[in-house]
């Protein structure tokens, strides 16, 4: 079966990091004239190139749709890829996320079943804005930032997953999209905002069956067992207030459980019943006056592994020490450990990232009533 | 309208074979010994469990007509009402003589074992921490049971001691359960440093010794042995169906464990017990362990011979420090080629591929046997070395 891929390359890509900015969005015009030079292209065929000397083979099993010169064309080609069409021209030389948005209703409309892109996390925020949960999406790193959870490693990590989606080894599962907020960065502020939850290709989870037999299990039948026990903990902490973090696995969880959650902020529970939702950190820490008792359950969000500091930052260093390090509930599904081996905190207070340091090692729950011991790492530390 | 009751049956077992997943059984024409009639074909058995021979041992068949012969063809019961014939005892006391631990108990199978037994050890408010590589019947033993659990990763005692001093803090009781030995990879566990780990804490340990008994430690008796540990793993699980060639489950510790546990697993209070034959062979079987290191020797000589030749033609064996002997080739589709080509010319060996392990790691999973001469090795090897050649695997 020929599978249809969009590829797309957002040039001016990681133009900004060699020149000391976080990114080129609203910025590229400084960009150039601090002498920034032009990155993702060549990335975007070095991840071609590995995937055509490594992985394919004589017959086509990918058509190409992409867009014309050097937002996906001219790198396919330079690649020595067959089988490709344009579906998209740009208005001008000058690319701007507006050509990646309507390049994306084009491969909407078109119904691939992959979107290849390079670029970084203001690019794949551009391509979630159309596509959402519809396609599935793979990223060749070329960013400044790239906090998302849809980058594979590197390019020769894309090409291997690209060969392992065509050949139907990898499975399609939750990613974060997650971005700098520029805007507050310009002002002097560094703050990773989780924008949502795209489809990205996932690692399946597999469970033995029979003594050489294995069944992969769907990330979804994992985050049942993950609600089934949080759902007991609350249960057995029927005096204490949860609060429930962002991302998308909080948010199954907390649908299974039966309340409305915010999929980007803070909720607050109590006794299985929504107490508040989209709490601020004042917010929260009015809460912690009433109810002195208090859980947080939280997920690895994006792709570094991070459980507080990027994305829950309404969860400041003052509202975790009036939970305190034992109250925390760290729950994933076996596959996002996968690619996050480490549980890594940035609290933004050195002496609480000590606390975890020196803890080494977190309880993380992976299953019902199952549960993997995992390093945490911090920066300072 | 009226549903039908059973048509899933069909429909999920075609679904199996659509997908591939279905068991396509070979049948044994012969008995299981090294030169077997397998499909009609004659091979050499490289995948049978049987490391000692001893099934086709003359003292266990002999031992096994003349049970039947005495007391006949079955028990007439489960242990605990009827089903309890002095043969099973005199079996549990030779087994502790020669496991050297206080008492011992035999399960109807190694599953029966771990599921009967486990979910009794742990219940609520205990935590089961488990190797990550354990065996389907530990899994499914833990899963039965209403403790929590933590897996650590395979072997390493560092993140052991980690979920032990987590677990340390809010537990009841802890139970540390590992296989003896890896049935993939044909490593061992450390249980020296499992059971000092567990000492620190005070937790539990057991381990499911299957591949281990009859081939490690001397005399075959077991991973306790090997280490120089006996009686101080608290449960020695292990199997009568592999090395020791008969079938069935056995544990063996103290004789608390042993009371403990025929009064509470359920597993062995309602099957019924072990046919005389049955128990008949298993008490030769250890007689034969007992008196004829020859058998042994052979399976260790055999296995250092295979490895080493292997080795020397450019194969890659992985981490097996057992008769458990890998081929490692790479992808899944070319372990399937070369089992498919062995198969083809006369050698019974199956290909392990991925998820059991991991997609670059497929290999063929050779297990030694004490029965085969050197001039079988050389045949196997020689297979070994041509299709490997033509594979392009070496």
């Amino acid at each position: 079966m020929v599978l249809k891929i969009g590829f797309i390359v957002n040039p001016i890509a990681g133009m900004g990091g060699r020149v000391g900015l976080k990114g080129t969005d609203d910025v590229l015009d400084e960009a150039v004239n601090l002498g920034a030079k032009p990155v993702a292209p060549g990335k975007a065929e070095e991840a071609l190139n590995e995937y055509m000397s490594n992985y394919a083979n004589k017959k086509d099993v990918i058509h190409w749709l992409t867009c014309a010169g050097s937002m996906g064309f001219d790198e396919l080609k330079n690649a020595c890829i067959k089988n490709v069409e344009v579906v998209y021209k740009p208005t001008s030389i000058e690319t701007s996320p507006d050509d990646t948005k309507k390049a994306c209703k084009v491969f909407l409309e078109k119904k691939v079943d992959l979107i290849l892109f390079c670029g970084g996390d203001g690019t794949i925020r551009d391509i979630f804005d159309i596509v959402d949960k519809k396609i599935p999406v793979l990223g060749i790193p070329a960013g400044v930032k790239m906090h998302s959870g849809v980058f594979g490693v590197n390019t020769r990590a894309v090409a291997k997953m690209l060969n392992e989606f065509v050949n139907h080894s990898l499975t399609v599962g939750d990613v974060d999209v997650m971005d700098l907020d520029e805007k507050l960065y310009r002002k002097g502020e560094w703050k990773i905002k989780l924008f949502g939850v795209a489809k990205g290709i996932i690692e399946p989870t597999y469970v033995q069956v029979g003594k050489t037999v294995f069944e992969s299990v769907s990330d979804d039948e994992f985050k049942n067992e993950l609600a089934e026990h949080v759902s007991d903990e609350m249960d057995k902490y029927s005096d204490f207030l949860f609060l429930m973090g962002s991302g998308g696995t909080i948010d199954f969880i907390s649908r299974k459980i039966g309340f409305d959650n915010t999929l980007l902020g803070i909720d607050a529970v109590y006794n299985k019943k929504l107490v508040a939702k989209d709490l601020n950190e004042e917010g929260i820490l009015n809460l912690l006056k009433k109810y002195p008792k208090v859980k947080v359950i939280l997920s690895p969000i994006g792709a570094q592994g991070f459980i507080l500091g990027r994305g829950n930052l309404q969860l400041s260093p003052a509202v975790i020490r009036k939970v305190g390090l034992d109250n925390i509930i760290v729950v994933s599904t076996p596959s996002k450990l996968i690619s996050t081996p480490f549980i890594r905190v940035d609290t933004g207070d050195k002496n609480l990232d000590r606390l975890f340091a020196e803890k080494e090692f977190m309880m993380v729950v992976i299953g019902y009533r199952l549960s993997r011991v995992v390093r945490i790492q911090t920066n300072n530390f | 309208m009226k549903r039908n009751p059973t048509a899933f049956l069909k429909i999920e077992y075609l679904d199996l074979v659509n997908k591939n997943l279905d068991w396509k059984l070979r049948i044994l024409e012969s008995g299981s010994t090294p030169h077997a009639i397998v499909d009609g074909k004659k091979i050499l058995m490289l995948c049978s469990n049987n490391y000692l021979n001893l099934s086709n041992h003359p003292r266990l068949i002999k031992a096994a007509v003349d049970a039947a012969k005495k007391y006949g063809a079955g028990s007439g019961s489960v242990r605990a009402i009827a089903g309890t014939m002095k043969l099973h005892m005199d079996v549990e006391k030779k087994l502790a003589k020669f496991k050297r631990t206080e008492s011992a108990l035999i399960y109807q199978t190694g599953f029966a074992a771990n599921a009967g037994l486990i979910p009794q050890l742990v219940g609520e408010g205990d935590i089961i921490i488990s190797d990550e590589l354990n065996h389907g019947s530990i899994i499914d033993g833990v899963r039965l049971s209403k403790a929590d659990r933590a897996v650590y990763k395979h072997k390493d005692m560092g993140e052991l001691d980690k979920v032990l001093s987590e677990a340390d803090k809010k537990y009841r009781r802890i139970l540390i359960i590992t296989d003896g030995v890896f049935s993939m990879d044909g490593d061992i566990a450390p249980m020296d440093k499992i059971v000092k780990l567990a000492n620190k804490y005070g937790a539990m340990t057991y381990v499911d010794d299957a591949h281990g008994e009859g081939v490690i430690g001397p005399d075959g008796r077991g991973i306790g042995a090997h280490f120089g540990i006996e009686g101080k793993i608290d449960v020695e699980m292990g199997t009568f169906s592999k090395a020791y060639g008969v079938v069935g489950g056995l544990i063996a510790g103290s004789q608390d464990l042993v009371n403990f546990a025929y009064n509470k697993s359920r597993t062995w209070l309602l099957s019924g017990s072990h046919p005389p034959a049955v128990s008949g062979a298993q008490l030769a079987a250890i007689e034969v362990l007992e008196t004829e290191p020859e058998h042994v020797n052979k399976l260790w000589d055999n296995t250092k011979y295979f490895k080493k030749e292997l080795k020397s033609m450019g194969f890659d064996t992985g981490q097996s420090e057992t008769p458990i002997t890998p081929v490692i080739v790479g992808e899944s589709n070319k372990a399937k080629e070369l089992s498919n080509m062995l198969f083809e010319e006369g050698i019974f060996a199956l290909p392990i591929v991925f998820p059991m392990v991991a997609r670059d790691k497929a290999r063929i999973r050779t297990m030694m046997n004490a029965g085969l001469t050197k001039k079988d090795l050389d045949f196997a090897l020689e297979k070994f070395e041509k299709l490997g050649k033509k594979l392009s695997i070496i």
